[in-house]
């Protein structure tokens, strides 16, 4: 056992030469040699000043953290405070999660009528799945008796805003869609990285009139803009069609 | 599933039953022994090796030896990653200034890497410095996988040779790294980044973002990991959300590039057994029992995501399109739509290797049972690296003793009977995993320790507990990831159970293919067992849902199933 030992010190320490340090720095090297660009994340520089990476999403919002009309906007994230390229990260909630679709799964499944009731006493006309906040602000999910929760000034509940259906009815107001018109559904889940730079096609369809009008552009050009930024199925059938919201922009600030 | 799914599927199928048997070849020609492809590259670097160790790589051990060998290294390597972890801080390469690991993450963290599972309880990002990635973290990668495949030629060579050793573990090791691993690691990190994957040595830069704000963008030698965490079937990613990351699997070609790359390897080495015991047709048995599992649970996963969330409001559109992927798209990427995140994510569940590129935890009830399902069977679709093939090398002996009981006869594999001592050693096998992962599983979910940590409510809850359990037990170390893992208590249990996961199967495969070494290998009669035929596929098929279902059956129902018939 102790000549295994011996052995296996000195077999670590040659291993962790070749694989700690000349193993990486090869492929570095390499690496920078062919594709360099890649290599490097993909930069994207305006007038010489690094605006980001054609890989990762940005946010466009303002710095109250509302979305600014005048952009497209990319799916929620939820890397940091959103599209914190420093620390990528999901929601993980799971598909019941009452923080993700807004409501108890087999306890107030029905009665969503639109008006309260024993089985959803926070269900609103508007808003029949709410996930109630608590007065700091944080989502309750298991409601115990006599908790408080959040109120508006008209006497509403304050729901938690990134439940699906909260980010449907938002999705709908920003882009001025009926109130029952169909919300695309990357547009009111987050990624996996929290740091997805595309969205659907039919997300970017929806909100190209927004933003044309954000823009005193006609709805046209910027449907054609979206479409001349539509990357198509890789070899026809690798990866879906997505439209890079980070390009797409960089685009349109270039048009006006 | 859509076409683009099925066709995503069939690429990966058909590559890799091209690329898997030529594979093999080059596989069994270096490890048959005598001259091998490559040697004049290769032999010099191997002798060096063997000069600096010290060691006669030509001489042949005891199955008692061969295990001491692979215990001592697994101890040395763990503890040299453990004391990198906790001294990062005062060691170089280390820009964003990242403190030392506390005691216990440092311990989970390099039991986890040292076995290959990579289960990951700290921030990938931010709490490793680059010295620990690099250097801690890559060379554990490289080891983790030179000990799978070494063990397996071992056990091979017992199962099916006539001598009484079963090889010399330095030589086993040094070959496996030094004309598997390292090349094609290269190979594969130049591939990824012609794509996109990032392999740089500077830090964040900062981005001044059209909308005015800013943004550091990671940079990281993203690329070289990255290979080797999936040709060695590790799974421990650069960053955070591994896969899912643009900066490692950045489109629609990385996404099955880097499952493709998960499964030659294991397969490969099936095609490697059957010719190094010249019974090509035993191999293929294995790899269409391995091909069977593997289509089914992905093609169940990735079915069930394209199906949607059937609990979100009818007016989000979940239909897919020419214009939207439609599908359970939280958790996953825009790029890969819910179908290529699923064949990717579920895909790699039957090995070791667990990478994902979309988040487990917010898949449906279905779609992760699916992904369960490629875990709890034992994790032989097709494995990981020489793991794989030990592990169905014994469920197939069991198999066999079990058709053996039925027709009245002493049950043979390859020619070797099977008798008392090896059954013994066979059962403890199968039992090892599943009763340390139900004991933990089960503490878990009464004690305060465990619960706290559980982020979804209910049934969904109970599923990341035991996901975790099973996970890293298996060594594959994909998580649901809402398990607060980072406690005191999950940190100590997950890290035994990963010791437990990767040892005992070693250990009891050695000591099985000791036992069988130098056995008398008996003729071919007209009643002997067809080991290689369709019949047995089937057979062998049955005994592994058996086993793996039986085991855990009551635990799914408490998890997915509740899940999904409540939901």
């Amino acid at each position: 056992m102790r000549r295994h030992l011996i052995t296996s010190v000195v077999m670590l320490l040659v291993v962790t030469v070749a694989f700690g340090f000349c193993y990486p720095l090869i492929v570095t090297g390499l690496s920078h040699l062919f594709f360099h660009r890649q290599a490097d994340g993909s930069l994207i520089y305006r007038h010489g000043k690094l605006i980001g990476s054609a890989l990762i999403g940005q946010s466009f919002t303002d710095s109250k953290g509302n979305p600014l009309p005048r952009y497209f906007q990319p799916r929620p994230s939820n890397a940091g405070t959103g599209y914190d390229a420093s620390s990528s990260g999901a929601s993980n909630l799971g598909p019941s999660n009452p923080l993700l679709i807004g409501f108890v799964a087999g306890v107030n499944t029905v009665g969503l009528n639109g008006a309260p009731s024993a089985a959803n006493p926070f269900a609103t006309k508007a808003d029949p799945a709410c996930v109630p906040t608590d007065p700091k602000g944080n989502p309750v999910t298991s409601p115990a008796p006599g908790q408080k929760y959040a109120k508006t000034a008209s006497g509403e509940y304050v729901c938690d805003p990134n439940t699906i259906p909260e980010r449907a009815i938002a999705y709908r107001q920003l882009n001025g869609l009926a109130a029952n018109a169909p919300v695309p559904v990357d547009a009111v889940t987050a990624s996996g990285s929290g740091l997805d730079p595309d969205i659907s096609v039919q997300n970017a369809l929806d909100q190209a009139p927004r933003v044309a009008a954000a823009r005193h552009l006609p709805v046209s050009q910027v449907i054609a803009l979206v479409h001349h930024h539509t990357q198509g199925r890789q070899w026809g059938f690798l990866s879906e069609p997505v439209v890079n919201v980070v390009e797409l922009n960089l685009a349109l600030d270039g048009q006006s | 599933m859509s076409t683009m799914g099925w066709e995503q599927l069939l690429f990966v199928a058909v590559v890799t039953a091209v690329a898997a048997p030529l594979l093999g070849r080059y596989l069994a020609a270096t490890f048959r022994g005598g001259k091998a492809p490559g040697d004049r590259v290769f032999l010099p670097i191997e002798r060096l090796v063997y000069r600096t160790l010290g060691v006669d790589p030509e001489s042949s051990w005891t199955w008692r030896a061969y295990a001491l060998a692979v215990l001592a290294f697994g101890l040395v390597s763990t503890l040299l990653l453990y004391a990198i972890l906790r001294l990062q801080g005062v060691l170089p390469g280390n820009p964003a200034h990242a403190p030392g690991i506390s005691p216990l993450l440092s311990f989970n963290t390099a039991i986890s890497f040292i076995t290959g599972t990579n289960w990951q309880a700290y921030e990938g990002e931010t709490q490793a410095s680059y010295l620990a990635d690099t250097v801690g973290l890559v060379v554990a990668q490289f080891t983790a996988a030179g000990v799978g495949l070494a063990v397996a030629l071992a056990v091979v060579r017992g199962i099916a040779g006539k001598a009484r050793t079963i090889g010399n573990f330095w030589q086993d090791l040094t070959r496996s790294i030094v004309r598997v691993f390292a090349p094609l690691s290269i190979i594969a990190a130049l591939v990824m980044v012609s794509q996109g994957a990032v392999q740089t040595l500077s830090g964040f830069r900062t981005a001044a973002t059209l909308a005015g704000g800013t943004q550091k963008i990671p940079g990281g030698l993203v690329a070289s990991m990255e290979a080797i965490k999936l040709l060695g079937t590790n799974g421990g990613s650069y960053y955070g959300t591994g896969g899912a990351h643009p900066f490692e699997n950045p489109n629609g070609f990385t996404n099955l590039f880097d499952l493709f790359i998960v499964i030659i390897l294991p397969f490969a080495i099936l095609f490697m057994f059957g010719r190094l015991i010249g019974k090509p047709r035993q191999a293929y048995a294995l790899v269409a029992v391995m091909a069977v599992i593997f289509v089914a649970h992905t093609v169940v996963s990735m079915q069930a995501e394209r199906h949607g969330n059937h609990l979100l409001p009818a007016s989000v559109s979940q239909a897919a399109s020419s214009v939207s992927p439609g599908g359970n798209m939280e958790g996953k990427e825009t790029r890969f739509g819910p179908e290529g995140s699923a064949l990717m994510t579920v895909g790699t569940m039957g090995t070791t290797a667990g990478a994902t590129d979309s988040a487990l935890d917010s898949y449906t009830p279905v779609g992760g049972t699916g992904a369960f399902a490629g875990i709890l069977l034992g994790e032989i679709s097709p494995g990981g690296d020489g793991g794989g093939l030990y592990t169905i090398l014994v469920l197939a002996l069991l198999a066999v003793f079990v058709a053996g009981l039925m027709v009245g006869r002493t049950p043979e594999f390859l020619g070797k009977k099977i008798r008392a001592p090896q059954m013994k050693l066979i059962l403890a096998y199968v039992l090892a995993i599943p009763t340390t992962v139900l004991i933990f599983g089960a503490t878990s979910l009464v004690i305060h320790a465990g619960t706290s940590s559980i982020l979804n409510p209910g049934f969904h809850g109970l599923t990341e507990v035991t996901y975790a359990y099973a996970s890293v037990a298996q060594n594959n170390g994909s998580a649901f990831a809402g398990l607060a893992a980072n406690t005191p208590w999950y940190d100590t249990t997950l890290g035994l159970t990963m010791l437990i996961g990767r040892f005992a199967p070693i250990v009891l495969a050695l000591a099985i293919a000791g036992s069988l070494a130098g056995a008398r290998v008996h003729a071919r009669t007209r009643a002997t067992l067809d080991t290689a035929g369709p019949t047995f596929i089937a057979f062998l098929l049955g005994v592994i849902v058996i086993v793996g279902g039986l085991i855990y059956f009551p635990m799914l129902i408490l998890g997915p199933i509740g899940e999904r018939i409540v939901g």
